[in-house]
């Protein structure tokens, strides 16, 4: 530690541009994680606002809520554990408002997701005709008591309660009466629902043509889903591994210029372990600075971002992406390390 | 007992027809406050001789001890200490760690080594004959050479050490400066007890030596 807070100390510059380069690849690992982890809200929020443990649908749907009809023979009996929901895509439209690509979810009221539904402003819908809306509609603009039609559908809805964080698959979520979804699909003869969803993790259908699956997987079948956090979760992992190879770069770079320094330390005695835990404690020193720069980024933006940008800052998850990076510092000064435990003090004798 | 005791040292480098045999039977001791000087023409085995007396080289055969403890059943980190507690290394190349100053040089130690050192007035009297007091604060970088070398033998003084070791000390050095570091290497001597031991093939030197050897082709003999 001495000799690692000397070092940085007197080569402020080099020290300077190593924290400021972490801090960068912090910052956007950061970033990164945070729209990852909106977008990935942003899907699921609704699925994991419902409290359910599985889906049933139509085993023929390809595990996709928009595919699948079930009919009311399949449905069997139900528990108070269990729930029918319809989904339908739909366009809202209303005066003074540009059109909004929605979910409208069909739920029986008397049934555990409508009953549990929360609403932040408004009450819950309590007549035919009446839906509750994700509050993102209100950010749009829509009020209590607004009225709004669906596609080409002539009948007219009233947002009579806002809930927060009702998005399926990036989709804000309407929640209105099954029957209308009904209505919605034309009453298309034996659609009677979408899904039976589950409390119960117990419950497994018995129903030809039906399949009950876990929810973990019907998240991850989400449209676009998994590919989504793929497509974030080897960005992330790549910038882990320049930030590994920017901090083993580095870190070479400067022990190896240090090694005649070192082999002289090692001949007057000077244990290994010092000049090992100085590499060691100059690249956390190092990464840990770059962090607490990128972490005052992050903060700033977060302030600053608008809200329509799908960013969650969640710390724990932030904090571990933190630690990942001083790990790939630790790794960073292996190789180092290496070098500083095969310097020979022989060497410096004799000139 | 002898601060520094070498006994029928033998060295040899490589197997077949690489094989050198660098070093035969070489003995010598010596006494606290006095000054040996090993002369010898270069590739005789001066260097090879030094980093065996320091314990930085195991001898194919032969014994080491310093201050009556035998390198030989000692293991790595034992002989470290061993370096660190007895032996003052003065080398040709000093390599002072450039980001410390010339006090934290002395920090470093006491970081490693805690008691034993020599103190805050005794460190003050060393600078003071070196005439280095006023750099205290400085980087090496801002030293001269003449400048970094005494630094360095404060630094090889520093832990009070009963032997010093010192390889080539005026090979970087013109006429006058050798005198001034001959002096100093008789004083470390004389003024403060140590064991010096100077390897060089600088005649120069040979004025402040109590014990000259002279090694030739890996042999030692002693010449007065
Ligand atoms: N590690 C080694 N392997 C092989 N030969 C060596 C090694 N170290 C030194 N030598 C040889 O030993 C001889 C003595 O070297 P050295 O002790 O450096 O001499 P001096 O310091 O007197 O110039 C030289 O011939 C040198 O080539
Ligand atoms: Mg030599």
């Amino acid at each position: 530690m001495f000799l690692a807070l000397k070092e940085i100390k007197k080569e402020k510059i080099r020290s300077g541009m190593i924290i400021a380069m972490i801090a960068l690849i912090g910052y956007l690992i950061f970033i990164l994680t945070s729209l990852a982890l909106g977008l990935a809200r942003q899907n699921t929020d609704a699925v994991n606002s419902w409290g359910i443990d599985n889906i049933t649908l139509n085993d023929s749907a390809n595990v996709d809520l928009r595919q699948s009809i079930i009919t009311q023979k399949q449905v069997g009996n139900l528990t108070a554990d269990q729930a029918l929901l319809g989904q339908a895509p739909v366009v809202v439209k209303a005066k003074d408002h540009a059109n909004t690509s929605a979910a409208f979810v069909g739920l029986k009221p008397d049934q555990f997701i409508a009953k549990n539904l929360k609403v932040s402003s408004g009450h819950q819908a309590t007549r035919v005709g009446e839906v509750v809306a994700d509050d993102s509609f209100k950010t749009k603009g829509y009020e209590l008591g607004d009225t709004v039609t669906f596609n080409d559908f002539s009948r007219k809805f009233k947002i009579v309660g806002f809930t927060q964080g009702a998005k399926l698959n990036i989709a804000p979520v309407l929640y209105g009466r099954l029957s209308t979804w009904r209505q919605l699909k034309g009453n298309m003869p034996g659609a009677y629902a979408s899904a039976i969803v589950s409390k119960d993790a117990g419950y497994r259908t018995k129903a030809n043509g039906l399949k009950t699956y876990s929810k973990a997987t019907f998240i991850n079948k989400l449209p676009g889903y998994s590919a989504q956090n793929l497509t974030f979760g080897l960005m992330i992992f790549f910038l882990m591994l320049i930030s590994l190879i920017v901090i083993a770069v580095f870190l070479y770079i400067l022990t190896m210029q240090k090694l005649p320094n070192y082999a002289v330390l090692r001949a007057q005695g000077i244990p290994s372990k010092m000049l090992v835990g100085a590499t060691i404690s100059q690249s956390v020193l190092l990464a840990a600075a770059g962090l607490i720069l990128a972490t005052a980024l992050t903060v700033v933006t977060a302030f600053a971002m608008p809200a329509s940008v799908p960013v969650a800052f969640d710390v724990p998850i932030l904090a571990s992406a933190g630690v990942g990076l001083l790990v790939m510092a630790l790794l960073g000064s292996l190789i180092p390390i290496r070098s500083v435990l095969k310097v020979d003090p022989v060497s410096v004798i004799g000139g | 007992m002898k601060p520094l005791v070498i006994e029928k040292v033998n060295q040899v480098f490589g197997t077949g027809t690489a094989r050198v045999h660098v070093l035969h039977d070489v003995s010598f001791e010596t006494e606290p406050g006095t000054v040996s000087l090993i002369m010898g023409p270069s590739g005789s085995g001066k260097s090879t001789l030094l980093s065996i007396a320091g314990g930085l080289l195991t001898p194919t055969s032969g014994m080491v001890s310093v201050a009556g403890e035998p390198y030989s059943d000692r293991t790595k980190k034992q002989r470290d200490k061993l370096r660190l507690d007895y032996i003052g290394f003065v080398l040709q190349a000093y390599h002072l760690l450039p980001y410390l100053t010339v006090q934290d040089q002395f920090t470093l130690v006491d970081k490693v080594k805690s008691t034993g050192n020599l103190s805050a007035d005794e460190l003050a009297e060393v600078l003071e004959s070196l005439g280095i007091s006023d750099l205290v604060h400085k980087y090496p970088p801002e030293l001269s050479g003449g400048q970094q070398q005494r630094v360095a033998i404060a630094r090889a003084l520093y832990p009070n050490p009963a032997v010093i070791l010192a390889d080539e000390p005026t090979a970087a050095l013109d006429g006058p400066r050798v005198q001034v570091v001959a002096d100093l290497f008789k004083s470390l001597a004389v003024e403060h007890g140590k064991s010096v031991v100077i390897v060089t093939h600088d005649s120069r030197l040979t004025d402040v030596a109590d014990v000259i050897y002279e090694m030739k082709d890996g042999y030692l003999t002693q010449k007065e």
